[in-house]
């Protein structure tokens, strides 16, 4: 039974002069239990599509289509059906930045905060719970790091905190955005680690540029460039046998291939090219590939492709 | 309404003050101070807004007092504009043991109010207007160099200026070419701010009366005017024009000041669509 | 709680602000041509006996050193020893305490009103910024702010006392405190018109500065995490919005407790209320040395105890003060 159905979904931002189509007719299935990854380069449009299904567009979005979530659409539905939402069954946890936690509050207090907003233990029964959870994310001292405020702690120690929150009232689904930006590669691998383990049970979606951590956390990758979804399948299969070209050419710019960048820039969100998206850097492009625009198609049971390499 | 009328048309009206002031010989037959008909006319022939209680053509007095007040305004808002940026890029740039001392002294001029320190000065030294337009200028610096030092502190640590140094460039250029143009958004914003600000206090200091009464400027019509009762008498055409110039100019830089802070922080937007 | 040494370090600053003030100070009156006394004796009569003269001589220590002479001025300031006003002929300190009751008539209540009217719509304005509301409420403020207080006061006198004949023209008191002394219903009614353009004047700078803040705070990123905690506009405004948003208000409104005395200047002496407002005006139009140097060193003290207070208070909401990390 699929959690999460992201059918047909654009989002378009328009300002005086430009239209912005930051998404444009992404289908996405997101089954109970499923970890799916979302991988693009920044500006693909991959945040925009996380914060949709939270349902935190902002208002000047044009949203198209439909996030399906236990049979409500979380686009139509109103504010306070989302809230009641948002924190309890689907969580998400926040790209660290040294602002994502409020100054002044501390760091318990923000952890027990989703409890007390979705009523589900009174306030000591959820400082209580913070405190536990704090533990279990690996806090020496839960008690006194409760008291403390986020600038006191470092930045993998405040993505752990992040993880807390996301995790305070057990939700359904989990999306991570970008978890582990800034950090060093040993707190990174820590955090990977306890993410993997809290989401043992859990529906996952991660969203990251990083392919290293889609391949560690994720059975199924779903790639995002200029907007679109060019590429599902199944992490080992997607990475072992890259097939569209825009896949392998990310495959091959890792330093452990030998650091081939792809050519060109990504098209700009408010001018993209009839055709193709990927047209003009691709090594394989035909006549066909500037003028038509290929869709996104199923090669087998569990690969879909957008490319007329495929047809 | 666009925010660029609204710009576009603030600076109209202000370059018409500065205009009207620049050109008031060839507006005016009248010297301010030239008793050149009776007391208390009505607006007339010869006398577009009347005379005072003096005889005196408050038209005349009113293109020629413009000179002295946009003087000040604009005088002290450049002096105080000038000092704080030189002195926060220097410091900001510098660092070390010459920020060090700058700021703690800074620190410790804060709480000193400045428009009694003015007063006290003033009344010791008994200068003229320049030289009181020059005083608030100084004073009034102080808390623009920490600004403009943040902004350099924010600048100096990208990278480019490291850039611009292993070029050799020397300090001065990286200074004058590099910072300066990036700190300038600031510095205008806080010249049209400031030149507002102060235009209005010279009028007021004008009308307590800080530097010589018999100077014509627009706070010295409206003292004369409010003091000797000219409003008690009905006399609007004696009280009303000075003021409603003043309200001009100190609305137009405002909105100018404004138009200024959406462009540089859009999230503070007045006229947002 | 709160860092001792961080609370030190301000308490130094304050001291050496307030060394500097009174050595200004100091060194004007000193600078005067002829010395302080002989121009304050000079004004009350011309022949005065010699042993007077010295009494003087010996009590502002004119006849010590300079350094001396600067360390007496301090003890002097300190134990209230200001000086003797020219123009008024009686000691500064009691002069000053008395108009500057008059003055927080006044200033009290328009303070507090004005703190909190410009709190509030700031508050609202800047929570929904861009909406119509907003941008008019905007407009309206800086209109009015641009338009000088003293003209607002002179206007005000117009409409409502002269024309409409609401409110008395000026004054604390009506010609009826020659018969039946002062009524604090008349006091009040005089000064309701002043009060009313003071509240005015300040709430628009609270306004501004707090609808900047509020602004700022909602753009923050951990208020899009508060939303994906499932929490609702009010819950956010009141449990994230808030706190975050009155810091700088704390800076600045303490601020407004200490520059309000010159403010208040226009308004005074528009409205012949008599406060230290006025008796700045009058000081300045006779040149009174003492009498100015007083005013500045009373509104240089209260400064400084508006900027400790403002850190004290800043310390005891925001934990990164208080620990000493630079914000």
């Amino acid at each position: 039974m699929n959690l999460i159905s992201i059918e047909d979904l654009s989002v378009r931002f328009s300002t005086r002069s430009e239209c912005i189509r930051a998404v444009e007719t992404v289908n996405l299935d997101i089954a109970r239990g499923d970890h799916v990854a979302l991988i693009g380069e920044s500006g693909c449009g991959k945040t925009v599509l996380g914060m949709a299904v939270m349902g935190l567009l902002p208002k000047n979005a044009r949203i198209g289509g439909a996030v399906r979530y236990r049979e409500h659409d979380i686009l139509q539905a109103a504010e306070p059906d989302i809230q009641r939402i948002r924190g309890k069954e689907i969580a998400m946890i926040m790209q660290n930045s040294a602002n994502t936690l409020n100054p002044v509050k501390t760091v318990g207090s923000q952890i027990a905060e989703p409890l007390l907003i979705h009523q589900i233990l009174p306030a000591k029964a959820a400082h209580a719970e913070a405190v536990r959870l704090l533990a279990a994310m690996g806090f020496d001292e839960p008690e006194r790091a409760a008291e403390r405020y986020p600038h006191e702690f470092s930045g993998g120690m405040r993505e752990r905190i992040l993880v807390a929150i996301a995790l305070a009232c057990q939700p359904d689904i989990v999306i991570a955005d970008e978890p582990t930006s800034g950090l060093d590669a040993g707190v990174k691998s820590q955090i990977l680690v306890l993410i993997k383990q809290q989401m043992a049970d859990r529906t996952l979606f991660l969203i990251t540029h990083d392919m290293g951590t889609a391949y560690f956390l994720c059975t199924r990758i779903a790639v995002m460039y200029a907007g679109e979804i060019v590429e599902i399948g199944p992490t080992h299969d997607l990475l072992s046998m890259p097939m569209h070209p825009y896949t392998q050419g990310l495959l091959a710019s890792l330093p452990s291939a030998g650091l081939h960048p792809i050519p060109g820039m990504s098209p700009s969100p408010a001018y993209l090219p009839e055709g193709c998206r990927f047209c003009a850097r691709c090594p394989a492009a035909t006549d066909r590939c500037s003028t038509r625009h290929p869709p996104l198609n199923d090669v087998s049971g569990t690969r879909q492709v957008r490319c007329f390499c495929y047809d | 309404m666009s925010r660029k009328i609204i710009l576009w048309g603030s600076v109209a009206v202000l370059c018409a003050y500065i205009a009207i002031a620049l050109c008031a010989p060839l507006l005016t037959p009248y010297s301010p101070t030239e008793i050149t008909g009776a007391a208390l006319q009505s607006p007339g022939t010869g006398h577009p807004l009347g005379t005072n209680d003096l005889g005196q053509d408050i038209f005349s007095q009113l293109v020629y007092g413009a000179r002295i007040t946009l003087l000040f305004g604009f005088c002290s808002a450049l002096l105080a504009v000038l000092i704080s940026t030189s002195v926060g890029i220097v410091i900001g740039y510098y660092g070390g043991l010459l920020d060090e001392i700058v700021s703690r002294a800074i620190d410790i001029f804060m709480p000193i109010p400045m428009f009694p320190l003015l007063i006290v000065l003033t009344a010791f030294f008994s200068p003229g207007v320049l030289q009181i337009s020059l005083l608030m200028g100084i004073l009034g610096s102080i808390y623009g160099i920490r600004i403009i030092r943040a902004q350099v502190l924010s600048i100096a640590q990208t990278n480019f200026v490291e850039g611009a140094r292993a070029i050799g460039a020397s300090d001065f250029h990286i200074m004058s070419r590099h910072i300066l143009p990036n700190v300038m958004p600031v510095v205008m914003m806080k010249f049209v701010s400031s030149s507002q600000r102060m235009l209005v206090m010279g009028v007021g200091l004008s009308f307590i009366g800080l530097w010589d009464t018999t100077t014509v400027d627009w706070g010295t019509m409206i003292q004369n005017s409010y003091t000797s009762g000219g409003m008690a008498l009905g006399l609007w055409w004696w009280l009303l024009p000075p003021g409603i110039a003043v309200i001009g100019i100190s609305l137009a830089l405002a909105l100018i000041g404004y138009s200024f802070e959406e462009k540089f922080n859009p999230r503070v937007g007045v006229n947002r669509i | 709680m709160i860092s001792g040494n961080y609370l030190a370090k301000r308490l130094c600053y304050s001291g050496a602000a307030f060394f500097v003030s009174v050595t200004i100070t100091f060194f004007l009156l000193h600078l005067m041509p002829g010395d302080y006394i002989t121009n304050y004796l000079l004004s009350l009569t011309n022949a005065l006996p010699k042993e007077t003269v010295m009494q003087f001589y010996h009590q502002f220590g004119l006849d010590l050193p300079l350094t001396e002479q600067y360390l007496l001025y301090i003890s002097n300031i300190l134990q209230g020893q200001w000086g003797y006003s020219y123009a008024y002929s009686v000691p500064v300190f009691s002069l000053i305490v008395e108009k500057l009751s008059w003055s927080l008539v006044l200033l009290i209540p328009a303070t507090i009103l004005g703190i909190l009217i410009g709190t509030v719509l700031g508050a609202r304005s800047g929570w929904k910024s861009g909406g119509k509301k907003d941008l008019a409420l905007f407009n309206i403020m800086i209109a009015i702010r641009a338009i000088p207080e003293f003209w607002w006061a002179i206007m005000a006198v117009m409409v409502f006392a002269f024309y409409l004949k609401w409110f008395p023209l000026g004054g604390y008191t009506s010609i009826s405190i020659l018969t039946s002394g002062i009524s604090i219903p008349d006091v009040l009614y005089h000064a309701v018109l002043p009060i009313a353009l003071m509240t005015f004047f300040i709430a628009t700078g609270n306004y501004y500065v707090m609808r900047n803040s509020m602004i700022s705070v909602i753009g923050e990123e951990y208020i899009t995490t508060a939303r994906a905690k499932g929490l609702d506009e009010r819950g956010i405004l009141w449990n994230h919005a808030l706190k975050n948003a009155l810091l700088p208000m704390i800076t600045i409104t303490t601020f407004q407790f200490a520059a309000i005395i010159m403010g208040n200047v226009f308004i005074e002496t528009v409205f012949s209320w008599p406060g230290i407002g006025l008796l700045t005006t009058e000081a300045l139009r006779m040149r009174d040395l003492p009498l100015l140097e007083g005013i500045f060193l009373l509104d240089t003290f209260l400064s400084i105890a508006a900027m400790l207070v403002a850190d004290v208070l800043s310390s005891l909401i925001d934990p990164r003060i208080r620990m000493g990390k630079d914000v």
